[in-house]
């Protein structure tokens, strides 16, 4: 492990979010622009039905601007492009030209001068409804032959597909010889596990503001997680030039995930305004934002064989999604959970089977994992079940089978290979484990009471993008300019997002890093869009810290040459006798002639005398591609309590042990893991988006009053949850860092499960574990001990 | 509809404007006085981050009807700084890492400041307890808890 001493990587700075705390800080949502007019959109209240005719006559005569399926293009597209075209399912116009596929599907919107005027238009809207069919809702209905057809063809790619079945698409995988590796296994385990829909809830609703502009361009501020392909997709959608469609980097409110892809009211936002010729701004109720995206849930069949002493042989793995009325990005997400399910332990022989099903459902996205902590929750209460047969401590069982440093893995899915290279599996079991105190923990057969307590260790991984040594089927570059100031101050464009896990600390500290400027004097500021930034792909996938911060620390690296260059001219000295260091007390960069400290000039008088000689900016652009995508590790070990009498399940301590290579920003590193902790508590405990069945309306009917995530009472207190992190150097990435956002989620509704069945006995295998659920395995469970009394009772009779 | 006016002090100035009788503070807030710092998050009282200080109680600004501010005080995220002094609890939010996209932020800043004021010596049950109210899908909480527990006057266990 290679061990450096940093100056600004790994420490704190707050002066970053000051605008968060004084509400300065701006979301598409605050964004107003003179003259503007406010859009509302309207939504099916059927899940699936012919749409026959719009007539928005009388809502015009009300003053309102109103777009229907006739006025927006035929064009079909995915509103996720971060896949290559060949491999991308095209299935959705702007307004849907046919008919609608689930509920909350817009299929008209009006702009008028006030909201409220334009949701009196909007009730004046005219729908003539044809043929409606009952909603499919549940996975293994849709397939039916007899189902009616969501679709009856999409395109992937250029190529036109027939949809069958309602099957989006289907992904199968074979590695090595299954049927020999469970010939070898001494012992085979097979268990069903689902895990359920839930709702992103990021706080800040999807919204956009859109201005038409003289030339025939739009310029838009929209929610999303990357703006350079949201402008390709407007451009393309509305057959504008790329240049002339500029889209505004803008601090988000949340995302998880939920807006990778382009969000559904932004085209919708941009038809108004063009077809206005004024601007529109459109922000997303609630209620149609729980309508607009969901977690993608699971069914997964898994089979695991072993030996006695614990090596894994062989690993049949059967996962089928459904995906609601759209396919976002089904394709991608089945070659993920293959990859997330093979490269946690060495199986040997693989095969993985994968269907996504379309249904009459909210469009599913990634979310925080991107099927990681679904799989996971399979794989790893499957490795307990497997422990416990076999006798052996679950967390040896994983020292003796994990994919560490050496192994090749396929995170991101067979198409994306590569070497680990760094590792604190192997730290994180042991240490958690003592910090835990793991040897202390009781079978569940030991525990009694109305409390009961069990611990139960879970792990998992996420990859740091979507590298590979070739480039696979996901895009992945990001690319930054980086210009000094007259002054020394330094400012970096990059289109690069935040969620708000910090990604913009970590390039300031990057950038202070290489150019040894003061980190506040580094400025990243929120005023830059697609025209003043080259491409970056999309803060999705963990890509952050290692991708985008990879990129900036290379264009960084560049300015510094360009630096010493010039510098060496001051100095009539070679570039590389100079040395460029960091003056805490000046507050400035200098540059010095080696051993000779005294001799310096600030980058101050560096920059300005470059400026009046008329040598030119020292500036730099450009783009980088990482080739590769390193695993960051997790291990959740978690405590329960669980309330026999009530069902409910408190969770009272935690300890995480990360391992992200070097920390950039330790207080958001450990924000996000406890961040994710909460969200993972509401994925194993509390929260799913449920479905009427004849309705095909969610049960919570858009309202958050009933669709609960966990507030502060439900998670442990301050000093009850323990996060560390492993001491490994990842010497592909950025000062040797690796990322944390995903990997944080992945074990935790795993770890939550075991800790259940380590405190009453009691195997959970579909999530969320509700209360009600608790109590009926209980009583289940108290039946069936009578009941075997009984008939131990009979024979001693 | 016929508009009235009113009269009230938000962040310290007197302002005077005309609103609907079904006129709601948050749109009134954030579309009228551009104080855009107060969110709006679910519009049903749920989520807490459309929280303003109404005479120093914590109120959802989505649930208050404008009319009934006439005569009162307001006091939004934008004006909780003396100048360029941030208050201690925004201090503490940035030194603790309580702040991530920040979106829940300004409401859970001014609840934690009412909090501090009903009760200076809030324990850390006390203080899970008040802010359950306000909802945040980032943090998971605990540093924001931490932040508010670093301004309590006496640190009491539970």
């Amino acid at each position: 492990m290679e061990k450096q001493q940093y100056e600004f990587i790994g420490k704190q700075f707050d002066i970053k979010n000051i605008g968060k705390v004084t509400g300065k800080e701006l979301y598409s949502s605050d964004i107003n622009i003179p003259g503007q007019l406010y859009a509302v959109v309207l939504c099916s209240p059927y899940p699936h039905a012919e749409i026959k005719k719009i007539d928005y006559t009388e809502a015009e005569k009300m003053g309102a601007i109103c777009i229907g399926p006739d006025d927006v293009p035929d064009y079909l597209y995915n509103e996720r492009i971060v896949s290559i075209p060949e491999k991308t399912y095209r299935d959705r116009t702007v307004l849907p030209k046919d008919k609608v596929r689930h509920i909350g599907e817009a299929i008209a919107a009006c702009a008028a001068e006030t909201e409220e005027e334009a949701f009196a238009a909007l009730k004046k809207i005219k729908i003539e409804w044809g043929k409606k069919w009952k909603p499919l809702i549940d996975l293994d209905e849709a397939i039916k032959d007899d189902a009616p057809s969501i679709y009856d063809c999409v395109y992937l790619g250029e190529e036109k597909v027939d949809i069958k079945n309602n099957i989006a698409c289907e992904r199968n995988i074979d590695v090595g010889d299954i049927d020999k590796g469970f010939k070898e296994a001494e012992v085979v385990v097979e268990r069903t596990f689902n895990t359920q829909r839930i709702y992103h809830m990021q706080l800040e609703t999807k919204s956009a503001v859109c201005v038409p502009e003289a030339d025939g361009g739009i310029t838009v501020w929209t929610t999303s997680q990357g703006i350079h392909n949201v402008r390709i997709l407007l451009g393309n959608i509305f057959n504008i030039p790329l240049n002339k469609v500029n889209v505004k980097r803008i601090t988000l409110g949340g995302s998880f995930g939920s807006s990778i892809q382009m969000n559904s009211i932004t085209p919708i936002c941009v038809a108004l305004a063009l077809k206005a010729k004024r601007p529109v701004k459109l922000v997303s109720t609630r209620e149609d934002d729980i309508y607009d995206h969901s977690k993608y849930p699971l069914k997964t069949i898994l089979k695991i064989g072993a030996k006695k002493d614990g090596t894994l042989t062989a690993a049949h793995c059967r996962v089928w999604v459904e995906i609601g009325g759209h396919n976002i990005q089904a394709y991608p997400y089945l070659g993920c959970v293959a990859g997330w399910f093979a490269s946690l332990y060495k199986w040997k022989n693989i095969k993985y089977e994968g269907t996504a099903v379309y249904t009459n459902k909210v469009p599913t996205c990634a979310m925080q994992g991107y099927g990681n902590p679904q799989i996971n929750f399979a794989v790893e209460s499957l490795m307990d079940i497997l422990a416990e047969k076999l006798d052996i401590d679950p967390i040896e069982l994983r020292l003796k089978n994990y994919v560490g440093k050496g192994d090749e893995f396929w995170g991101q899915g067979p198409t994306v290979r590569s070497i680990i290279r760094s590792c604190g599996v192997e730290e994180m079991l042991i240490e958690g484990a003592k910090l835990a105190e793991w040897e202390k923990r009781t079978p569940p057969s030991k525990k009694k009471g109305e409390l009961r307590r069990g611990i139960g260790v879970a792990r998992g991984f996420h990859t740091s993008g979507t590298g590979g040594p070739n480039p696979g089927e996901v895009i992945d570059y990001s690319g930054a300019t980086i210009k000094i100031n007259e002054d020394g101050s330094v400012d970096v464009l990059t289109a690069l997002m935040d969620h708000g896990g910090g990604t913009w600390d970590a390039v300031a500290k990057v950038v202070a890093e290489v150019l040894k400027v003061p980190y506040e004097k580094v400025g990243i500021y929120n005023e830059v869009d697609t025209r003043t930034t080259v491409f970056d792909v999309n803060t999705h996938a963990t890509r952050g810290v290692y991708c985008g911060c990879g990129a900036v620390k290379f264009v960084a690296e560049k300015v510094k040459e360009m630096l010493l260059n010039y510098a060496a001219t001051l100095f009539k000295d070679l570039p590389e006798n100079l040395k460029l260091a960091c003056n805490k007390k000046l507050g400035q960069a200098v540059i010095y002639p080696r051993e000779i400290p005294e001799n310096y000039m600030t980058l101050g008088e560096i920059a300005e005398h470059a400026h009046i000689t008329s040598w030119g900016a020292i500036a730099y652009t450009s783009t980088l591609r990482q080739k590769n995508c390193p695993p960051c590790f997790i291990t959740h070990f978690v405590e329960v309590e669980v309330n026999t009498k009530t069902g409910e399940v408190k969770v009272p301590r935690a300890v995480i042990m990360g391992d992200s290579g070097t920390i950039i920003n330790p207080d958001l590193w450990e924000g996000q893991i406890i961040g994710a902790f909460s969200r993972g508590l509401g994925f194993s405990l509390l929260e799913e988006t449920k479905y009427d069945l004849n309705s095909g309306g969610l049960e919570c009917n858009g309202l958050i009053t009933d669709y609960k995530i966990p507030t502060t009472v439900e998670m442990p207190k301050v000093d009850n949850i323990i996060v560390r992190s492993a001491h490994t150097y990842e010497p592909t990435g950025p000062f040797g860092a690796k990322g944390i956002g995903e990997a944080a989620l992945s074990s935790v509704g795993s770890a939550v499960a075991n800790a259940i069945y380590n405190a009453i006995g009691i195997r959970f295998y579909d999530l969320p574990i509700t209360p009600e659920k608790v109590l009926k395995a209980l009583k289940r469970k108290e039946e069936e001990e009578k009941e075997s009394r009984r008939r131990v009772g009979d024979k001693v009779d | 509809m016929k508009k009235i006016e009113i009269e009230f002090i938000v962040n310290g100035k007197k302002r005077r404007i005309f609103v609907k009788p079904n006129d709601l503070l948050i749109n009134i807030i954030r579309n009228d006085l551009y104080l855009t710092g107060s969110k709006y998050g679910c519009g049903i009282g749920e989520c807490g981050a459309c929280t303003v200080l109404l005479d120093g109680e914590p109120v959802l600004s989505c649930l208050t009807l404008a009319v009934t501010v006439n005569g009162k005080e307001i006091t939004t995220i934008e004006g909780l700084a003396k100048g360029d002094e941030l208050h201690p609890v925004q201090k503490a939010f940035l030194e603790n890492g309580a702040v991530q996209c920040g979106f829940c932020t300004p409401g859970m800043i001014l609840t934690a400041t009412a909090l501090l004021k009903e009760n200076p010596n809030a324990t850390e049950n006390e203080i899970r307890d008040y802010m359950r109210g306000n909802l945040c899908r980032c943090t998971g909480y605990v540093q924001i808890v931490k932040a508010i527990k670093s301004c309590v006057a006496e640190q009491k266990s539970d």
